[in-house]
Parts: structure tokens; C-alpha cells; sequence
């Protein structure tokens, strides 16, 4: 995003936040038209650019259709919704007449096909919404759906995905690669609040929402591209009471706003030019350079990230929403487990939410010794989140560093704590090791980001030899 | 009541999570947030609160938001067992 994008996004929430009457519609009718809006242009192969935010809301009103709750599935409440997304289909579509090529591309499918797609998800809405017996059979598909939907996009030129066809197609070279052929924007998180909301309808947690409320959760701009994720109960409530823009209310939003776009635009995009590469570390051999490029990176992720955190905390308070923070001050933390408490907070709260607190319950149930499934939950654990960035080897190694990494530290806290007494009860002594635990976690967690940005791992091994002057 | 709940589950914090039978542990000290227990710690912590009061946590409940303080942890405990 650029800085004119976010300028333009804050006038668009300006003007969202005024609504009261018709709020959660504005929220919907915004958000879809943004996500057309901020899908990369240059992914234009067959009209993709036009498809992928078509599949989202598609995506979204079914997966509505299968969570939504009695009082919530009526035609009355639900028709307003169903207008609005089929009215920013069309109107995107129609910019092949209006010709504003530099708002969205012109290349777009006919309308007569966008009216048929329409008709076919109502259809198809209608007949989930009616035959409920079978909404087990519905929400395993939905899982299943979107894990693999995820694996193929998060997949970088998987074999057989038809990415060839679509290029050849295209007339473009094949080396355009299936990331940019298939760039769809904002899917990790569109897939985890759906599976969030599936998740939480299976265990009757879910609060009753109507498609708008539910579309608007899914799609919600500020937070669609990078975070952070929010709960749908937490959501709505202020979807349907919005916070009162007051003055600490502007101050609030216009401090993230200028401190995100500081922080992404200035520190980070500075940092980006002395940050650690393939080619660095091919050309460079000293090691004092390479941990200079090495911490360069290490802020500069932490400062790209945090910096769009900012940005869409300050968008959706000018919206009356407080969303959830994301980071919280993570390399002055004085371990692992502090860091992960305070690095992508609401990812972490996901995957501790769905996939580890369940599974180690379980493990728990069983009798497992101890150790075993600290070992298993963190390495399996760490290995998600890592995959959860892209499927890669360099990306689940880098999860592996922080499993293995958590591990040794549960192990030593288990083992210091009874016989370390005599420091954590000095003040002075506990703050000195303070101080040395800080520095170790961030080196510990900035050697890491090695296998983060580096290609491979052939590329991010010679990276560590070279860093300890080994090679 | 919630004197005796809050009771209950420092001791078992003490013993069999930090390991440390002398530490005291106030009604209002963060546990989650301040990084005291872990989030290994935190499903023990949960079973041990289910199998002594009879009621349950959710999986997504295990956070900072939900409870952080032995004091809202116990409040949580009371609010369940009356619903």
C-alpha cells in the first residue's frame, strides 16, 4: 500500500464512521468495493484480477450461509446484504464501460456472467440455508475447503496448479511464477476468520450474525491485508455500537495513522535498503557486515509489520472500532515465550485458541509424559505458524528455530526455578539477568529471520557459517 | 467464596507450576500478560480449575482477555458455577 492508498482509506473511514443508520451495510458495501480496489493489478492473467475478490465474497456468503444461526437466516434481514455484494460485483465489472483504469482494471468479465455467478451463489446460499440436517457434512467441507485452497495458493509454483495453462494463456513468461499469477490478497486472513467463525459455530460460540454483520466481519478493510485478527464477537459489538469519536478518539487515530506511516515509509523502507539477501550474503564475507545487514532486517520487519498494525488500529478508529493490538514492544522481551506474547499477539492467540490448547488438552488425557508434549505442541505448534507464511522449507525451519527454541527455554525455566531462587529473589541480580536475557532472546530471535527471508536453506546455512566466520 | 477459590489455585500455581511453594501470589498480580505461566501452563491450569470447580474453560477462553489476575480468574470460576 502506498502512502496516497492509506490517505485515501482514511477518508473512506471518515466517511464510514458518520454513518449510523445503514452502519454494518456502509462497513460491507466499503469493504468489498476496497478489496477490488487493493487486489495487485499486475496479477491480471485471464481477468484474475477481477475473479480473486470475487471469490472472497463468494467464499464469505457461503461460509455465512453455513454458520448463521435460526434468528439470524430470515429474507427480511438478509436481502439489503445480498444487494450490496451483488451491486459491487456488477459495479466493479462495469468499470470495463466506465473506463477508470486507474482506479481498477478494464479488463473485466462480461456482466452477463457476473449475473449468472450472482444467481448461482444465491441458489446455492438458499439451499444451505435450507437443508440443515447436513451442516456437519458442511462445515468439515468448509475446513477441508479452505486448507486446501490455502496450500495451493500458499504453495509457491505448485506443480499441476495450472498456473502454466493460465500464463500460456496469457501470453506471459512462464517465470512470472504462480505467486504473482495468483497473488490473492488477504487470504491468510480471510481463511482464519472463517475457519475461526466454523470452528466457534461447531462449539455454539459463534454470536448470531446476519450476512452483513458476518461479511463486514470477514472483509473489513482496514484489517484485511495485514491484520490483525480479530473475534467476531468482539467485532460486532462494535459494529453495532460504534465507539464515539471524541477528541481522545481523533487524537488516538491520528498518533497510529502518522506512527504507522513513520514507521512503514520512513524507518522501514530506510532499513530495507541495508537489510540481509541472498546476494549479501553470496558477496559479503564479513561476518561484522553481515550481523549489521542481519539487525538492519530485524527492525526493519519488525517496523514494516508493526507499521501497517498502526495504520489499520488508526483507519478503524476512525471507523469506531478498537481492533485488537498486534505487537507489543517484542524485542524487549526477556524470553521466547514473552516475545511470542508480544510478536503478531492476535496470530499467535489463533493457533493457541484452535490448534494448541486442543491438542495438548488431548495429549494431556492421554497421559503423555510432560516433556513429550511440550516437545510435540511447540515444535508442531511453531512449524504451523511458520508454514502459515508461505509453504516452504525455509519458512517451516524458521518455525522449527522458535519450537526447539521455546522448548530449551520451558526446560531450563523448569530446571532454574527451583535452584536459581537465590537471584529471582535479588532485585539487583534478577534486573542484570534481565538485561542479559533481553539480549539473548532478540539475537536469538534476529539469527532466526535468517531462514525467514533467505530463499532456501542451502542459502540461509552459508548465512550462519558466515555470520560465526565459519565459511 | 472467591477468598477460598483464589486460595486454591495459588497454591497449586505455586507448587506445581512455578515450583516454588513459598511464592505468594496477589489476587490482582498478572499471570498471563507479565509471561508467570507459560501457555503449557495455562491448560494445566484450566484442567486443574475444571476437575476442582466442576466447570469449564473453553480452549479459546485461555488468554489475557479472559482472565489474567487470580482475582478474575476466580470471579470467572463463581460467574460459571452459578449459570
Amino acid at each position: 500500500m502506498s502512502i496516497s492508498n492509506i490517505l485515501t482509506l482514511a477518508a473512506v473511514s471518515l466517511v464510514i464512521g458518520r454513518f449510523r443508520r445503514g452502519r454494518s451495510l456502509a462497513v460491507l458495501a466499503s469493504s468489498a468495493m476496497v478489496i477490488y480496489w487493493l487486489q495487485p493489478q499486475d496479477a491480471d492473467i485471464v481477468t484474475l484480477v477481477y475473479w480473486i475478490p470475487t471469490a472472497t465474497i463468494v467464499l464469505v456468503s457461503l461460509f455465512w450461509a453455513v454458520t448463521s444461526l435460526p434468528d439470524k437466516r430470515s429474507f427480511q434481514e438478509n436481502w439489503p446484504a445480498a444487494l450490496v455484494l451483488s451491486a459491487v460485483l456488477l459495479l466493479v465489472d462495469l468499470n470495463r464501460y466506465f473506463g477508470f483504469e486507474q482506479v481498477f482494471t478494464v479488463k473485466t468479465p462480461r456482466p452477463i456472467l457476473i449475473a449468472a455467478v450472482i444467481v448461482v451463489v444465491f441458489l446455492l446460499s438458499v439451499l444451505l440455508l435450507r437443508f440443515r440436517q447436513l451442516k456437519k457434512l458442511y462445515w468439515i467441507s468448509g475446513l477441508a475447503g479452505i486448507i486446501l485452497v490455502f496450500l495451493v495458493m500458499k504453495t509457491p509454483n505448485l506443480p499441476g496448479s495450472g498456473v502454466e495453462l493460465l500464463l500460456d494463456k496469457a501470453g506471459r513468461p512462464l517465470e512470472t511464477g504462480s505467486n504473482i499469477a495468483f497473488s490473492w490478497l488477504g487470504f491468510s486472513y480471510v481463511a482464519f476468520r472463517l475457519m475461526h467463525t466454523i470452528r466457534d459455530r461447531q462449539a455454539g460460540r459463534l454470536p448470531a450474525l446476519n450476512l452483513a454483520e458476518y461479511a463486514s466481519y470477514v472483509l473489513f478493510f482496514p484489517s484485511f491485508t495485514a491484520g490483525p485478527i480479530d473475534r467476531s464477537e468482539r467485532f460486532v459489538k462494535e459494529l453495532r455500537e460504534p465507539l464515539v469519536m471524541d477528541d481522545e478518539g481523533w487524537l488516538f487515530a491520528g498518533q497510529r495513522l502518522a506512527v504507522g506511516m513513520l514507521v512503514k515509509f520512513v524507518f522501514a523502507d530506510m532499513l530495507a535498503i541495508l537489510s540481509i539477501s541472498d546476494r549479501l550474503v553470496r558477496d559479503v564475507i564479513s561476518p561484522g557486515w553481515l550481523w549489521l545487514f542481519l539487525y538492519a532486517y530485524s527492525f526493519r520487519i519488525l517496523c514494516d509489520f508493526s507499521g501497517y498494525t498502526h495504520i489499520a488500529i488508526g483507519l478503524g478508529r476512525l471507523m469506531g472500532f478498537r481492533l485488537p493490538e498486534n505487537f507489543n514492544w517484542p524485542y524487549l522481551k526477556s524470553n521466547l515465550t514473552q516475545f511470542w506474547n508480544a510478536w503478531h499477539i492476535t496470530l499467535t492467540q489463533w493457533f493457541r485458541a484452535y490448534f494448541f490448547n486442543p491438542a495438548s488438552r488431548w495429549m494431556r488425557s492421554k497421559r503423555w509424559p510432560v516433556p513429550l508434549i511440550i516437545l510435540v505442541m511447540q515444535l508442531s505448534t511453531m512449524t504451523l505458524i511458520g508454514l502459515w507464511h508461505g509453504i516452504t522449507w525455509n519458512y517451516a525451519l524458521w518455525g522449527l528455530w522458535h519450537g526447539i527454541g521455546l522448548f530449551i527455554q520451558n526446560r531450563w525455566s523448569e530446571f532454574a526455578s527451583s535452584r536459581l531462587r537465590w537471584i529471582f529473589s535479588d532485585g539487583r541480580k534478577q534486573r542484570i539477568l534481565d538485561i542479559f536475557n533481553i539480549f539473548l532472546t532478540f539475537n536469538y530471535v534476529t539469527l532466526g529471520w535468517v531462514f525467514f527471508t533467505l530463499s532456501e536453506p542451502a542459502i540461509a546455512w552459508l548465512a550462519i557459517l558466515r555470520l560465526f566466520n565459519l565459511a | 467464596m472467591t477468598q477460598d477459590i483464589m486460595n486454591t489455585i495459588a497454591g497449586f500455581l505455586a507448587n506445581e507450576i512455578l515450583k516454588q511453594p513459598d511464592r505468594s501470589i496477589g489476587a490482582d498480580e498478572a499471570l498471563i500478560s507479565s509471561g508467570l505461566i507459560d501457555s503449557f501452563s495455562l491448560v494445566d491450569l484450566a484442567l486443574f480449575v475444571e476437575d476442582t470447580y466442576g466447570v469449564r474453560i473453553d480452549d479459546t477462553e485461555l488468554n489475557a482477555d479472559t482472565f489474567d489476575t487470580l482475582a478474575q480468574l476466580a470471579g470467572l470460576v463463581v460467574t460459571r458455577q452459578g449459570e
